[in-house]
C-alpha cells in the first residue's frame, strides 16, 4: 500500500533539525455524512417528553435542548416540557437532554425504513441488547449536575482519627502511662513480674522489658499498616 | 413585500421551474414567482382562504436568471426587474398582464455606471398591504435614484450621489428613506427624506464615525418612530464589512458595539504581556539600530532605569492599593496600564477571524484592546499566525506574523503586526509572486531575535522572512539538518524535503496513500513549545520504561474513500518527518470520521465513530523505547536503529466530541489532561490517566504501585471534570491552550460561537497556597510550639539544676 522512497542516509548529522510546522489545510475535511441517510428516503419524528421532577418546567426549559447522534439534530423543549425532532431519516440515534442543570439519562431511539419506533436503554458495551423504554419518549431528569468537589476541610477530629497519628500517639501513651500505672519499685510486683516474663521465654538470658515492649510495638504497627508495610520492606531487601 | 425564502425547485415537464420569492398584497391572494432561467418567469396564484390555485401564467424573460437579485415587486402588485445588459427596467402587472413591458433607462435619462449590476430595494411597509410605488434604483456603487411608479410612469423623485447606503424605514403612516453620504475619510452621514417626495426632512442629520483600521458600512437598518410633534426621530444599526454591528442614536451616539467576527474565530495565539505599559511604550525607540557603543551603553542604561522607576511605582501602586478596600480597587485594563503579573497569568489573546479582523484581548478581563481589520481578504482564506519575536527581547517590539492564503490560487500575504498594540509593523514583509505550499517557523534567529520563517513555494524554492545576510549565513550553516514535509491530499502525497545550502530543495522521501482507497484527513506534527519533564516512567518493579520522544514525528489521518458501513475504516500511521520511516500502522476497521487526534509526547489519541457498534471510541497509541535508551543525550531520527514498542488501548466515550486537545504547561512536570469540547456546551478535562494503553486488565501489585486504574471500556465523563461549570460554550471549534508561570496551571482559551478563557490546575495548584489557606492556625501552632520549646527548655534548667544540687 505504500510507497517509500529510498532514503539516502548520506549524512551523519547527529542533531536533525525538522520544523513541523502544520501545513496549510489544504485537504477538505471528510464530507459531513451522519447517520446512513437513504438519499430519499422518508423523514420521521422523534417525540417526547423531559421532565424534572419538582421543578417548574419555564424554569429550566430555555437552557435545554435535545441533541439526537452528538449535534446532528438538535431540537428544543416545548414549555410543557415536551419536544419534536423532525426530519429524522430511519436509523438508530442516541437522544439526550441537555441541560447545564440537569442530568438526564439518553435513549437510544431505532426507527425502521417504515417508520416504526422504538425506545430502549443506551448500553454502549452490549449494543444489541434490547431493555425497552416507552415511546414517545418519557425522560426524567436524575438529579442535579454537581461540578464542584467539595473542599477537604480541617478539623482537629480529623486529625486525631488519621491512622498515623494513632500510630504515633498510642504507643506514647503506652509507653508514659504504663510504668506510673504498674508500680515497679514494689519488689513484690517487680517479682511477680519477671516470674511471668520467665513463663512467656524459656530463654532466661534475653528477657528485656524494653525489648519486649519495641517487640510488642512493632508488631502492633505491622498489623495496622498490613499492606504498605510490605512497600516499605521489600525495595530494602532488595537493595541489599 | 417580497418574502425570500427557499422554495422547493418543481419539476415541470422537462424544465425546472425554480420558485424564488413570493408576494401578498394583503388582497387574499398570494403569488409564488418562479424563474427558468434565460426562458420565462412562472406566476402562479393561490387563494389565501384555501389554498386553490387561482391561476398560473407564464410570462416570456429571456434575459432573467435569478429573481431574488433583479426583482422587487412594487405598488399594486408590479413585478419590477432591472436587466444590465439591456440597460432597461421591465414591468409587468401580476393581476393583468402576462407581457413585460421594457422601459430602457435610456428614455429616462439615467445611465448605468460603466461594469455595475443595478441594484432595486423597495418596501413594503405592512405585510397585509400593498408595497409602496416608490423604490430605490443603484446605478453605480455611490449613485443611488429615488424613483416612483404614477399611473404607469416611471418619476424621479431625487437623485443622491453620492450615497454609500439606502433604507427604507416606516413608523405609523409615515414612510422616509434614509440615505448614508460619505462626509469625510472617516466618517458618514446620515439623512432622512420622505419617501412621497424625496424632500429631505430637517433635523435629522446623524454623523456615523467609522472606526479606525474598521470596515466600510455594508448594510442600513433604520428604527423611525414618531415624536411627540409628530416629526420622525430614528436610530440606526450599521453592519460593516469587518461584521461589526453598531447601533447609534441621533446625532452619532454611539449606543452599543457587537464585535460579531469573535463568533467565527479561525485561529489565536497567546502572547505575554509586556512588563511594564511604559515598557511597551518605549520599545519603538529603542528599537531602532544602535550606532555607537557608547550610545548603545547609554541606552541600556536609561532602559535599566525606566525599568527601575516603573517597578518603584508599580510596588507603590501595589501598597496604595492594599490598603484600599477591595471593591474600590479599579482594574480598567487599557492598552497604556497593560502589564504582566507575577505568574504571567494575564496574556494578550491575538484572534484571528474569518471575516479578516483581527482582534487583541485581555485574557483577564475579555476586553477587546485593539482591533484591526485587513483589507482585500479572498473569501476562501486559510489563516496561520505565527510568534515571530516574544516579549521578551525588551527593545524589540513583540511581532507575530499572519500569512494569509488563497486556498484556489495558493497565492499569500504576509501581515505583520505588533501583538500588544495591533499595529502594522514597520518591517517590510517580503512579496510573495508564487504560490505557496508550506511554511515553518524556525527556532533559528537573527539578529533582531526574530525567529525566521521560512516559505516553500511550488516551485519547491526557499524563501526567509526576515532575509537579512545574517539569517541567510545562518541557515547555509544549518541547511544540511534542515528538513520539512509537504502535503498533498488531492493525490495522497506526503513527501519529505531537505534544504540545500542555495535555498532550494532536495526530495528525500516519499510517501503515496493511494487515493482510490483512502484519503489524508489531517496531518499532526507536536507542538513545538512543548516541553517534557520525565525521559520515561517507573515500573512497578522499579525499572525505567523509557518514553520515545521523537520532536519529528508526524501523525497522518486517513479515512477510507468507500463510505459503506462496512467497508469504511480509519487509518493512522505514525511516520517520522525526516526521515519518511513509517515507524507505526493501525487501522481501525468498520469506523469512520470525523477523528480528532491530539499528538503530544510519546502518545497519539484520536477519536473515531464506530460505524459497527455505533459509538464514539477512543483510541490510544503510546511509544516506549523499552527498558533502556538509546542515546540519552540527543534524539536524531537518522540514527534510531531499534524500533520503538508501541501500545494501543481502545475506549468506548459516551458522547460525540467537538474538539479536542491536550494541556501544556511551562516545564511538563503536571500531569496531561485532554481537553474535550461536547457538543452539549460542556468543556470536559479528562486526566490522561484515564487514557493509558497500560491499563491492566487484571490487577497486579505492581500495576497498583503504579496507579495505573484497571481498564474499563466506557470512560466516564464526571460532572466534576466540566471546567466551564454551568456556562455552556456554544459549537466549539477549537480549544487553545498556553503555558502559564506556574507549573501547575494552563491557560484554556475554547472558541466557536462563544469564547470561554479559563485556567485549569491538571495535578491540582501545588505550587500555589489555596484561598483559604488558615493562616491563623498555622502562626499559632508555631507560637505555640514556640512558647513550649522556651518553657521546657527553661523547666529542663530548673531540674538540671535540681539534680545538680541534690
Amino acid at each position: 500500500m505504500l510507497q517509500k522512497a529510498e532514503v539516502p542516509l548520506l549524512w551523519a548529522c547527529l542533531q536533525a533539525v525538522l520544523v513541523v510546522a502544520l501545513g496549510f489545510t489544504d485537504m477538505d475535511p471528510g464530507p459531513g455524512v451522519g447517520v446512513s441517510t437513504q438519499p430519499n428516503g422518508d423523514r420521521f419524528k422523534i417525540e417526547g417528553r423531559a421532565i424534572v421532577p419538582g421543578i417548574k418546567t419555564q424554569d429550566w426549559v430555555s437552557a435545554a435542548r435535545v441533541l439526537v447522534e452528538g449535534e446532528e439534530y438538535v431540537g428544543f423543549l416545548r414549555t410543557d416540557g415536551s419536544f419534536a425532532v423532525n426530519d429524522v431519516p430511519s436509523g438508530s440515534y442516541v437522544v439526550e437532554i441537555i441541560s447545564p442543570n440537569y442530568r438526564f439519562e439518553p435513549v437510544r431511539v431505532d426507527i425502521t425504513s417504515k417508520g416504526k419506533m422504538r425506545a430502549r436503554l443506551v448500553n454502549y458495551i452490549k449494543t444489541s441488547e434490547v431493555i425497552r423504554q416507552p415511546y414517545p419518549l418519557q425522560i426524567r431528569a436524575t438529579g442535579p449536575h454537581s461540578y464542584f468537589m467539595k473542599r477537604e476541610t480541617w478539623g482537629w477530629t480529623d486529625f486525631l482519627m488519621n491512622p498515623m497519628v494513632m500510630m504515633m500517639v498510642l504507643p506514647l501513651l503506652i509507653i508514659v502511662l504504663l510504668p506510673k500505672v504498674v508500680n515497679t519499685n514494689d519488689p513484690e510486683m517487680r517479682k511477680e513480674m519477671e516470674q511471668s516474663m520467665n513463663m512467656l521465654n524459656p530463654n532466661p538470658e534475653l528477657p528485656d522489658v524494653s525489648e519486649l515492649m519495641t517487640k510488642l510495638f512493632s508488631g502492633s504497627k505491622g498489623s495496622s499498616k498490613a499492606g504498605s508495610s510490605s512497600k516499605g520492606t521489600r525495595p530494602a531487601a532488595k537493595r541489599r | 413585500m417580497v418574502i425570500r425564502s427557499g422554495l422547493r425547485t418543481f419539476q415541470k415537464g422537462n424544465e425546472t421551474v425554480d420558485y424564488q420569492a413570493i408576494y401578498s398584497g394583503g388582497n387574499g391572494e398570494v403569488y409564488a414567482l418562479g424563474v427558468v432561467p434565460h426562458s420565462h418567469i412562472a406566476v402562479v396564484a393561490y387563494s389565501l382562504e384555501d389554498g386553490e390555485i387561482i391561476k398560473q401564467i407564464s410570462v416570456e424573460a429571456p434575459w432573467l436568471s435569478n429573481i431574488q437579485a433583479s426583482c422587487v415587486v412594487i405598488g399594486q402588485g408590479m413585478l419590477m426587474c432591472v436587466d444590465s445588459p439591456t440597460v432597461s427596467l421591465y414591468m409587468l402587472d401580476l393581476h393583468v398582464q402576462s407581457q413585460m413591458t421594457q422601459i430602457p433607462l435610456q428614455s429616462l435619462g439615467l445611465e448605468i455606471a460603466s461594469g455595475f449590476r443595478p441594484i432595486l430595494v423597495s418596501t413594503q411597509p405592512n405585510p397585509a398591504r400593498q408595497p409602496l410605488s416608490e423604490f430605490f434604483l443603484q446605478l453605480g456603487p455611490e449613485h443611488y435614484l429615488l424613483l416612483q411608479l404614477n399611473n404607469g410612469q416611471i418619476v424621479t423623485l431625487r437623485d443622491f450621489k453620492p450615497a454609500i447606503l439606502v433604507a427604507f424605514a416606516t413608523s405609523g403612516e409615515k414612510t422616509v428613506a434614509a440615505v448614508m453620504s460619505p462626509k469625510n475619510k472617516t466618517a458618514c452621514s446620515l439623512n432622512l427624506f420622505s419617501a412621497e417626495t424625496g424632500r429631505r426632512l430637517l433635523d435629522t442629520t446623524l454623523t456615523f464615525n467609522m472606526a479606525p483600521n474598521g470596515g466600510k458600512p455594508e448594510k442600513l437598518y433604520v428604527q423611525a418612530y414618531l415624536k411627540k410633534d409628530d416629526s420622525v426621530g430614528y436610530r440606526v444599526m450599521v453592519q460593516t464589512e469587518d461584521h461589526t454591528l453598531t447601533f447609534i442614536q441621533q446625532p452619532g451616539r454611539v449606543m452599543w458595539i457587537r464585535e460579531e467576527a469573535l463568533s467565527d474565530v479561525v485561529t489565536m495565539e497567546m502572547v505575554d504581556l509586556p512588563l511594564t505599559g511604559t515598557q511597551a511604550e518605549l520599545e519603538g525607540e529603542f528599537g531602532k539600530k544602535a550606532d555607537g557603543l557608547m550610545s548603545m551603553v547609554l541606552k541600556r542604561l536609561s532602559s535599566q532605569l525606566i525599568l527601575l522607576q516603573a517597578w518603584i511605582t508599580h510596588l507603590w501602586k501595589l501598597f496604595y492599593d492594599a490598603r484600599k478596600p477591595r471593591s474600590q480597587v479599579k482594574n480598567e485594563v487599557t492598552i497604556e496600564n497593560l502589564s504582566r503579573d507575577e505568574f504571567n497569568l494575564q496574556k494578550m489573546m491575538v484572534m484571528v477571524t474569518a471575516s479578516g479582523k483581527l482582534f487583541g484581548i485581555d485574557s483577564k478581563t475579555g476586553s477587546i484592546l485593539w482591533r484591526h481589520y485587513l483589507d482585500n481578504i479572498p473569501s476562501n482564506a486559510a489563516f496561520k499566525l505565527m510568534v515571530q519575536r516574544t516579549t521578551a527581547h525588551f527593545p524589540h517590539p513583540p511581532q507575530c506574523t499572519l500569512l494569509i492564503k488563497d486556498k484556489d490560487t495558493g497565492l499569500a500575504t504576509l501581515h505583520v503586526f505588533n501583538p500588544i498594540f495591533g499595529k502594522t509593523s514597520q518591517v517590510t514583509s517580503p512579496a510573495l509572486p508564487q504560490p505557496i505550499l508550506q511554511s515553518l517557523m524556525l527556532p533559528l534567529m537573527d539578529q533582531d531575535y526574530a525567529k525566521v520563517l521560512l516559505l516553500v513555494d511550488d516551485q519547491y524554492k526557499v524563501s526567509a522572512f526576515p532575509s537579512t545576510k545574517n539569517v541567510l549565513q545562518q541557515l547555509q550553516e544549518m541547511a544540511s539538518s534542515i528538513f520539512f514535509y509537504l502535503v498533498d491530499s488531492s493525490q495522497g502525497r506526503l513527501s519529505g524535503y531537505r534544504l540545500r545550502t542555495d535555498l532550494s530543495t532536495e526530495l528525500i522521501w516519499e510517501v503515496v496513500i493511494p487515493t482510490e482507497i483512502q484519503k489524508i484527513v489531517s496531518v499532526k506534527g507536536k507542538r513545538p513549545n512543548e516541553h517534557v519533564h520525565s525521559q520515561g516512567r517507573v515500573m512497578g518493579d522499579r525499572s525505567v520504561l523509557y518514553k520515545y520522544l521523537n520532536p519529528n514525528l508526524l501523525a497522518v489521518v486517513t479515512e477510507s474513500t468507500d463510505m459503506h458501513q462496512e467497508r469504511s475504516f480509519v487509518g493512522i500511521l505514525l511516520i517520522d518527518g525526516v526521515t519518511g520511516r513509517v515507524i507505526h500502522e493501525a487501522v481501525q476497521r468498520r469506523a469512520k470520521g470525523p477523528v480528532h487526534v491530539v499528538h503530544s509526547e510519546n502518545w497519539v489519541v484520536y477519536e473515531y465513530w464506530s460505524t459497527k457498534s455505533r459509538r464514539n471510541e477512543f483510541s490510544v497509541i503510546e511509544l516506549y523505547e523499552g527498558m533502556e535508551l538509546y542515546n540519552s543525550t540527543v534524539f536524531s531520527s537518522l540514527d534510531r536503529p531499534h524500533a520503538p514498542q508501541v501500545l494501543q488501548q481502545s475506549y468506548i466515550f459516551p458522547s460525540s466530541i467537538s474538539t479536542m486537545e491536550a494541556t501544556l504547561t511551562e516545564k511538563g512536570i503536571t500531569s496531561r489532561h485532554l481537553l474535550i469540547g461536547l457538543p452539549s456546551g460542556g468543556i470536559l478535562s479528562m486526566p490522561k490517566m484515564f487514557l493509558d494503553p497500560r491499563r491492566p486488565e487484571i490487577v497486579s501489585e505492581q500495576s497498583r504501585e503504579e496507579n495505573l486504574i484497571p481498564y474499563a471500556p466506557e470512560l466516564p465523563i464526571r460532572t466534576e471534570w466540566f471546567i466551564n461549570y454551568n456556562q455552556t460554550v456554544s459549537r466549539v471549534r477549537g480549544i487553545y491552550t498556553a503555558p502559564s508561570g506556574l507549573e501547575s496551571t494552563c491557560l484554556v482559551v475554547a472558541y466557536g460561537l462563544d469564547i470561554y478563557q479559563t485556567r485549569v490546575y491538571p495535578s491540582k495548584q501545588f505550587d500555589v497556597l489555596k484561598d483559604d489557606y488558615d493562616y491563623m492556625l498555622i502562626s499559632s501552632v508555631l507560637l505555640a510550639l514556640f512558647f513550649a520549646t522556651m518553657i521546657s527548655k527553661r523547666l529542663a534548667e530548673v531540674k538540671l539544676l535540681n539534680r545538680a544540687w541534690r
